[in-house]
């Protein structure tokens, strides 16, 4: 899911308006590091789209973190949802934004700090996009595609449309001519919008909050088929990391997020309307599609 | 062919400047042709340079996309090299497998991936130099994608050229105006400069074409005449020319008179000796009556002899008259004319045994309205130079006749034929001149017969000697109006 805030980064980088970031930002707490200025450093996991698109929207992040942990925040990003989860799984990060299928999968190993709200719910949608004036209205239309993913380790990116095909008893390799990983939700609309891919897959929340903000570009698309709601990608932390008094204070800032005015725009960049704590029937339904696709995957 | 003729029909004064304003087109287009053609490998170059680095980052970007075949990463990475401070622009990159299946292009629509380039499309990209197609702007360029020694994929890029094309229309037109203005000057000043050249020759040639048509006038050398000193010393020497002419021309009139008061000396000296003859007949007559007037017989007969004695004596004296009073030469030629030449020329003929034959064939007269007095001159002149080119007891002829619509005047002799000299003066070009030495009767007759616009032939006399032949034409007739 991290992918999905990558996206609206990066969307919003271009308009200099979308500061904090979203959905998957992995934080991370050392307590025994220190930084130059005796501070405890805080490790908070990023994506490089979002590192390379906009400075000042990490730095109003950074901020933000700063001001509400007392931490010296260090923002890491990797290309991968893969790499972000070693990275805190291993305890290499503090804390990290990641997607909900690397939590289901990791579930033994993560412990939830926070989840978003979007629109005042903790859920979100996976879309299947198709170029805007393409004839198609089933997923049986797109035999032949090349067909855009985000990420390997991406719910709405990849688990919902595998699990689909999969209900459907199709084989993504035999039904598409061929499959793309672009890393990224924009990506995945540019990819589409360009004829690239003749479809993809793609966070909802990315979607709609792009729609709004670069209009041209996601006008491309059009959603063939939306996804039911699952719950949104959350904060995570390690189960060695959990309950420190670094996590605590993560916690705490995020959790009142809203009501700071710094937190207040960096939230409104994001398109959300706060974080919430989390619960784990929320990710029931992530949880069901891995369940599905045991030994298939 | 007619083209030439018509450029040399020209007036110098469009001549040159056309000739300078061809010659300026020549040069311009050689130039322009040049200008181009640099202009052109200059732009080649400066863009084959932008086409080589851009490829050169496209190249390092993607390589290891292209190893793999990430279709994504080699559109982005295409998306994000996109040069955008340049105003030569790559509008169009494909990036396929060494076999042209296509990988990823910046228009995938128009070249979508896992497709095959056709030879359609590949073969207007060359391998090594970059090429512009002037219709639409665009250029071509192909490169193979090669990595550890080993042709991976291949890049083609279209650059819009559009840009360099107007640079060179602008070029082109920018020179095709300069040069226009140029030439334009340059003729300007070429009419200028020629019109300066020439308007001195031009004011020569109107004398002189003038003077041909005998109302030659001097040419003003004032100062305030416009020209330069060469042109005012020209114009000097031509005013010399005429004066001398003119001093000739009055001498040759002086002459011409002079001959006629020489010629009629001689005449008068003929016809006094004429009157002379019969004056001692006619007193011995006048005697006689005197002495035996009373003898009807003698009387009868002395009055006889007088009254022809007076008769010869009146007939001599009225031919003279007619030839010498110009009042009276506004008459129209008569046969009249004919008898009294022969008759003024008797004595001469009679002093060398020569005879004349009368051949008048124009029946009543020649009735061609042609002034009398200028033919008679004219032919009492032919006759005595046929009398002097002739041996003694020589047969001389006068002839007159019609021929067609003119009327001719022929004079035969018996001499040794014109030496050329005499056949140039009567028929060869005009000259007003007098003639240096002899021949002076016979240049009296051309300019009598220029004058009245008479032609004059010669012929050769069957038998020997030669015919002088006087062609009064339709131009010669009424000629006696205006002498009256």
């Amino acid at each position: 899911m991290s992918e999905g805030h990558r996206s609206i980064f990066a969307a919003a980088l271009s308009r200099r308006r979308f500061i904090a970031g979203g959905a998957c930002i992995p934080l991370a707490l050392t307590s025994s590091e220190a930084s130059e200025t005796g501070l405890p450093i805080l490790r908070f996991g990023l994506t490089p789209v979002f590192l390379n698109n906009d400075i000042q929207l990490l730095d109003t992040l950074k901020v933000f973190l700063e001001a509400a942990t007392g931490h010296s925040v260090e923002l890491v990003t990797r290309r991968t949802y893969q790499e972000v989860t070693s990275l805190l799984v291993s305890g290499q990060l503090d804390a990290a934004w990641i997607c909900g299928y690397p939590y289901i999968q990791y579930r033994d190993d993560l412990e939830l700090v926070a989840i978003p709200a979007w629109n005042g719910k903790p859920y979100y949608q996976s879309y299947l996009i198709v170029a805007a004036g393409r004839d198609a209205e089933t997923i049986m239309d797109l035999r032949d595609d090349i067909h855009a993913f985000s990420d390997p380790d991406s719910n709405s990116g990849f688990l919902v449309t595998r699990t689909l095909m999969f209900e459907h008893s199709l084989v993504p390799d035999d039904f598409f001519r061929k499959t793309l990983f672009t890393y990224g939700h924009r990506n995945v609309i540019r990819a589409v919008a360009s004829n690239l891919a003749q479809s993809g897959s793609v966070d909802g929340y990315v979607w709609e909050v792009m729609l709004e903000l670069e209009p041209e570009l996601v006008s491309q698309t059009r959603v063939l088929r939306r996804s039911k709601w699952l719950g949104f990608p959350p904060i995570a932390t390690s189960r060695a990391m959990a309950g420190t008094a670094k996590t605590r204070v993560l916690q705490k800032a995020l959790l009142e997020m809203a009501a700071n005015p710094q937190g207040r725009e960096v939230l409104d960049l994001l398109r959300l309307t706060g974080f919430e704590m989390p619960r784990e029937a929320e990710f029931d339904g992530i949880a069901d599609m891995v369940a599905r696709l045991r030994g298939v995957l | 062919m007619s083209g030439r003729i018509g450029f040399r029909r020209l007036p110098l004064i469009w001549r040159v400047p056309l000739a300078v304003s061809v010659l300026m087109f020549l040069v311009s287009a050689v130039i322009t042709e040049r200008v181009l053609d640099r202009l052109g490998s200059i732009q080649e170059t400066y863009l084959q340079s932008i086409a080589n680095s851009y490829l050169d980052g496209v190249t390092a970007s993607i390589s290891p996309s292209v190893l793999r075949e990430d279709s994504w990463e080699i559109f982005d990475a295409l998306e994000r090299l996109r040069p955008v401070n340049t105003a030569i622009v790559p509008v169009e990159t494909i990036v396929t497998t060494p076999s042209r299946v296509i990988l990823a292009a910046t228009d995938p629509l128009a070249y979508p991936s896992l497709e095959k380039m056709d030879d359609l499309q590949t073969e207007r990209f060359p391998t090594t130099q970059i090429r512009i197609e002037s219709d639409d702007g665009l250029a071509y360029l192909e490169r193979d994608i090669v990595y550890q020694n080993t042709t991976i994929g291949r890049i083609y890029t279209i650059f819009d050229a559009r840009l360099l094309l107007a640079e060179r229309r602008d070029v082109l037109s920018t020179l095709i105006l300069t040069n226009a203005a140029f030439t334009v000057l340059l003729v300007l000043i070429g009419i200028i400069t020629v019109r300066r050249m020439i308007g001195p020759m031009q004011t020569l040639e109107n004398h002189m074409i003038e003077a041909a048509e005998g109302k030659a006038t001097r040419i003003d050398v004032s100062p305030q005449t416009p020209g330069n000193a060469e042109s005012r010393r020209l114009f000097m020497a031509f005013n010399t020319l005429l004066d001398a002419d003119e001093e000739r021309r009055e001498l040759s009139t002086r002459l011409a008179e002079e001959e006629k008061l020489a010629s009629l000396g001689r005449l008068s000296s003929v016809m006094a000796h004429e009157i002379n003859n019969p004056l001692g007949g006619l007193l011995n007559a006048v005697d006689t009556l005197k002495k035996h007037g009373a003898n009807a017989g003698v009387r009868d007969a002395s009055l006889d002899l007088l009254q022809r004695g007076l008769q010869g004596i009146g007939d001599v004296v009225r031919a003279a008259l007619a030839t010498y009073r110009p009042a009276r030469q506004s008459r129209p030629l008569s046969l009249s004319d004919f008898h009294d030449a022969k008759m003024l020329l008797s004595p001469e003929l009679r002093s060398r045994g020569q005879v004349l034959d009368l051949f008048l064939e124009t029946g009543e007269g020649p009735a061609c309205g042609c002034p009398a007095g200028p033919v008679r001159q004219a032919m009492i002149n032919l006759l005595l130079n046929a009398s002097a080119a002739s041996p003694e007891g020589a047969d001389l002829f006068l002839r007159s006749a019609r021929l067609e619509d003119s009327v001719i005047v022929e004079v035969g002799d018996r001499g040794p034929g014109l030496p050329a000299r005499a056949v140039r003066l009567l028929t060869g070009p005009a000259k007003r001149n007098l003639p240096d030495g002899k021949g002076l009767g016979l240049w009296v007759v051309r300019q009598i017969a220029d004058e009245i616009g008479a032609g004059l032939e010669l012929a050769t006399r069957p038998g020997g000697g030669s015919i002088v032949r006087i062609k009064l034409g339709p131009g010669t007739f009424g000629e006696i109006g205006h002498a009256a």
